[in-house]
């Protein structure tokens, strides 16, 4: 009997080992088709861009350097690119967390402008030391960004309106309702003093009030970035270890048995949708008091596309928390790097083109693998018995 | 049947439409499907059989190109064929039945049918086709029906439209029968048997009913650790030594029970006295489109009892165990456990108060697909795998190990995907994870759908050793013999009510027939 048990353990371990081994195997092939795939699609971007570049007059060589010197390569340019990643790392954060629970949310930029606005108007009304107004203000921010990206999971729970439509709906509203502040007085408007005539814009920030900025290398950047990165750690643990992290998982893709195991779809989703915007809200209020986006101040058009930058970021990673960290840095890259370009003398039309050229190549890479896993695991459980 | 081997069409003889020569395939270490050999003639209802995990439904993915074999090939009418995708399948004539995945709940019969069409759509020739089709077979339908409002056989009568349709030479059936109650199976049967006489088609069967398999088919091929052990007529087969070459030891079938009346062995304890460990009282529930679901039912399970609920499929006996499952909130009446009131359609609450229960319908209730065989294991309290809010990995991995290893779960190890596991060996990570939970109340709806002959007998011998160990079980099911062999006491479903009920020491299986199908309402009704 014991002599049976033996034989059988070794043949149990032997059998988990093979299995290790051909999972370690296939792994290291995914990763090889995984860059082989980002190398292939960069490369015909680039080469695109060249060609177009080339074409309307440009010079190619001089964009590429252009851009690499604009992001990375000039002095102090990698703590600018720090500095514009922070705030599309932390949307892509929040992104990841309503991802896990099977919901959509695409209306960051408008959830960023929400937080965005709410800290400013706190930030202009608070009395007390510079830091703690910092603090709350920015936790305010938080608290607009959950409360614009809330409203789009209460009525998905209660009103069954996808949150798709909803969110992106709030974001013009979110747009509209800063311009319409920024025109009162009481609300947003800097105080005619402040200001030039007619120009509609926030008070800026009181000095004191402004994130630190600390210089490393020669690159100086707010320390909002070491926060995000932060966060970015314990979310990773949060999602990959903890049971809230797995209860969201569970709901996200399969509701059925989340609820018969305790996982409430109204309690976590609308969760799981306030922490998304309070992401996107935080770096709202990062991008106010970090200044690397404009003078501390709000502006017309203050979101800048870093929402939708951070929700293509989030794509880009594939959802995976350490993962998002780069490639937030590489979209920082990208249009830092853009800023050099209207100094080569290409036009700013073709100046875009080129970068959506590259978020697109960046972009095909996750979704090829996303249809073909898709694919896979339907053929794996399209006929599950 | 022999009748079969005589009927014109096709015979033993005939060359095979589609011959599968030598298919290996292997995941990492684990061989599914071994140098198997396979002949499928015209005119010829082929019958598979296996154990769980034995690979047959493998085998029928390779048919229908959702698996690439790693060795052997695939000919048909003697030429090699490559199938690389269902569509390159379809093309070869070869077709397969899906369970209950592929239809879109919102559309109508013929919206469904022609899903997928490519070109202009023209509804009135597509209506017209899905008619002539359930004619000609005796499909009966109507296609302007919707599909959510459709019972499980009607379902698969669509499934069969839309594959027949495109004419097939070759259908494949992967347990079509584990959704279908005893009628909606025979009247599945009869239709294939027309399919196969009288145009010549064939067809592949994977089943576990040794019963159904001897009643329908024409031949056996049984396969066993991904091997084919045993080809022959059904002719020649008698269901004992079909179930020995399958499992590779004698087991005891549940038919036996009824041929030999050795149910009486069920000793009956009045428990009217006792508190009940699950007391639903006249519990009403209607649907989404206000169909009545549950209608002032009430029922009792007492400590250490085995309750069968019998009934034809489609009663209430899922609104019960949705209900039972926090998926569905009563309109009126209670759920009690161990005398405490249960709120229903709050998520959790019923897991909490000790109710575990192995759903009708594990892919949408039971378990995660995406998750590991581990995570499966936990997902109703991962509390006792972690510390301080964060899982322990490597703890959840070694009890999930205990698990396998004490309910035979075949699969690469914890962390394999559940995806991966054979539906049999699903639905054991199921029952392993509920019984594991130390349960107050257990209730088990159809829980022996997709187990082979041997796990039944070990399902059944666990429902009997947890019903010593004092938990209540409700056993729900459409297979009366299954009733009969488990349960103490017997209530019958009909219309959402309890319409019946008696004791397993006294059965009275024409009485329990009448109550199942309406024929007779019973006065003496517990309330
Ligand atoms: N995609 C996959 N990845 C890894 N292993 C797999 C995969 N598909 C099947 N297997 C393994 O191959 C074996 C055969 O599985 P298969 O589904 O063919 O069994 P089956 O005979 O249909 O069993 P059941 O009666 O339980 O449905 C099982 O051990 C299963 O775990
Ligand atoms: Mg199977």
């Amino acid at each position: 009997m014991s002599d049976l048990g033996t034989t059988s353990t070794t043949i149990d371990e032997e059998r988990a080992e093979v299995v290790a081994q051909a999972r370690e195997r296939s792994r290291r092939g995914v990763t090889v088709e995984v860059i082989g795939l980002y190398v292939i699609c960069i490369s015909i971007a680039l080469a695109l861009a060249a060609i177009l570049v080339a074409v309307t007059g440009g010079s190619w060589t001089a964009v590429y350097t252009a851009m690499l010197d604009g992001s990375i390569i000039n002095s102090g340019r990698i703590g600018l690119t720090i500095g514009v990643a922070t705030p599309i790392l932390l949307v892509s954060l929040g992104t990841i967390v309503n991802g896990r629970a099977g919901l959509v949310n695409i209306g960051q930029e408008g959830q960023l402008v929400m937080g965005a606005c709410f800290a400013a108007f706190a930030a202009a009304r608070l009395d007390g030391p510079g830091p703690f107004v910092l603090v709350v203000a920015m936790l305010i921010g938080v608290v607009g960004g959950a409360l614009w990206a809330g409203i789009a999971g209460v009525l998905r729970y209660w009103r069954n309106v996808p949150e798709v439509l909803s969110t992106l709906l709030l974001t013009t509203v979110a747009a509209n309702l800063m311009g319409w502040g920024l025109r009162k007085e009481w609300l947003l408007l800097a105080p005619a003093s402040g200001r030039a005539n007619r120009n509609q814009v926030s008070e800026p920030l009181p000095d004191d009030t402004r994130i630190p900025r600390v210089t490393w290398f020669g690159n100086e950047f707010p320390i909002s970035a070491i926060v995000a990165v932060l966060l970015a750690i314990v979310l990773a643990v949060v999602l990959g270890r903890s049971i809230i992290g797995f209860r969201l998982r569970m709901l996200g893709t399969n509701p059925g048995t989340a609820m018969r195991a305790g996982v409430a779809e109204r309690r976590y989703g609308v969760a799981a949708m306030l922490v998304s915007g309070g992401f996107a809200g935080l770096a709202g209020g990062f991008m106010l008091a970090g200044g690397d986006f404009g003078n501390y101040q709000l502006v017309a058009n203050f979101g800048a596309g870093i929402g939708f930058a951070g929700l293509l970021a989030a794509l880009v990673a594939r959802q995976r928390v350490l993962i998002v960290i780069f490639v937030a840095f590489v979209f920082g890259g990208l249009r830092t790097g853009s800023g050099f370009l209207r100094a080569t003398g290409v036009s700013g039309r073709i100046a875009d083109v080129v970068q959506g050229l590259l978020v697109l190549a960046l972009l095909l890479p996750p979704a090829i693998l996303y249809v073909r896993e898709r694919r896979r695991a339907l053929a794996a459980t399209s006929a599950r018995v | 049947m022999t009748q079969h081997d005589t009927i014109a069409g096709g015979d033993a003889t005939s060359p095979p439409a589609i011959e599968l020569i030598g298919i290996t395939k292997r995941y990492g270490a684990v061989v599914a499907c071994d140098d198997v050999h396979l002949a499928i003639r015209p005119g010829r209802i082929h019958g598979i059989l296996g154990e769980n995990g034995a690979g047959k439904s493998t085998l029928m993915k390779v048919l229908i190109g959702l698996v690439i074999p790693d060795a052997g090939e695939v000919r048909r009418h003697g030429t090699a064929i490559r199938i690389n995708d269902p569509v390159a399948a379809a093309e070869h004539g070869i077709g397969m039945v899906h369970q209950h995945f592929s239809l879109v709940e919102p559309l109508t019969v013929w919206e469904n049918v022609a899903l997928g069409d490519v070109g202009r759509l023209d509804p009135r020739r597509v209506r017209a086709r899905v008619g002539e089709i359930s004619e000609q077979y005796g499909l009966e339908i109507d296609p302007d029906d919707r599909i959510s409002d459709l019972p499980a056989g009607m379902r698969q009568r669509v499934e069969i439209i839309k594959c027949l349709r495109r004419d097939p030479e070759v259908l494949v059936f992967d347990e079509p029968t584990s959704v279908l109650s005893p009628a909606e199976s025979e009247f599945l049967f009869n239709a294939l048997r027309t399919v196969v006489e009288r145009d010549g088609k064939a067809v592949a069967l994977v089943s576990h009913r040794l019963g159904e398999v001897m009643a329908a088919t024409d031949e056996i091929t049984i396969m066993r650790d991904g091997r084919v052990v045993e080809s022959l007529s059904t002719a020649e087969a008698d269901a004992r030594s079909l179930a020995r070459a399958m499992v590779g030891r004698e087991v005891s079938l549940r038919g036996d029970v009824i041929q030999t009346g050795s149910a009486s062995d069920h000793v009956h304890r009045d428990r009217t006295a006792e508190v009940p460990v699950l007391r639903i009282t006249d519990a009403s529930a209607r649907g989404r489109d206000g169909r009545v679901l549950l209608d002032r039912l009430s029922v009792d399970v007492h400590a250490g009892e085995i309750v069968g609920l019998a009934g034809v499929e489609g009663n209430g006996q899922r609104a019960l165990g949705d209900v039972l499952s926090s998926l569905l909130a009563l309109d009126s009446g209670r759920v009690e456990v161990e005398s405490r009131e249960i709120p229903t359609g709050r998520a959790g609450a019923m897991a909490r108060a000790g109710v575990a229960i192995v759903p009708e319908d594990r892919h949408h209730s039971g378990c995660v697909l995406d998750f590991s065989v581990a995570e499966n294991m936990f997902i109703a309290d991962p509390e006792r795998v972690a510390r301080r809010g964060l899982m322990d990995r490597g703890e959840m991995a070694r009890r999930a190990e205990a698990l396998i290893d004490r309910f035979d779960i075949s699969c690469a190890g914890p962390d394999a995907p559940m995806w991966s596991l054979s539906g049999g060996n699903q639905q054991r990570v199921v029952m392993a994870r509920e019984l594991s939970h130390d349960p107050r109340v257990l209730v088990a709806a159809q829980p022996t759908r997709g187990l082979d002959v041997g796990a039944i007998e070990y399902l059944s011998e666990q429902l009997r050793a947890a019903a010593r160990g004092g938990v209540g079980i409700l056993l729900i099911s459409t297979e009366l013999e299954e009733i009969l062999d488990l349960s103490d006491r017997i209530v019958v479903i009909a219309n959402g009510h309890i319409v019946g009920e008696m004791i397993n020491a006294d059965v009275d299986l024409e009485r329990i027939g009448m109550l199942m199908t309406g024929a007779a309402a019973e006065s003496g009704v517990p309330s």
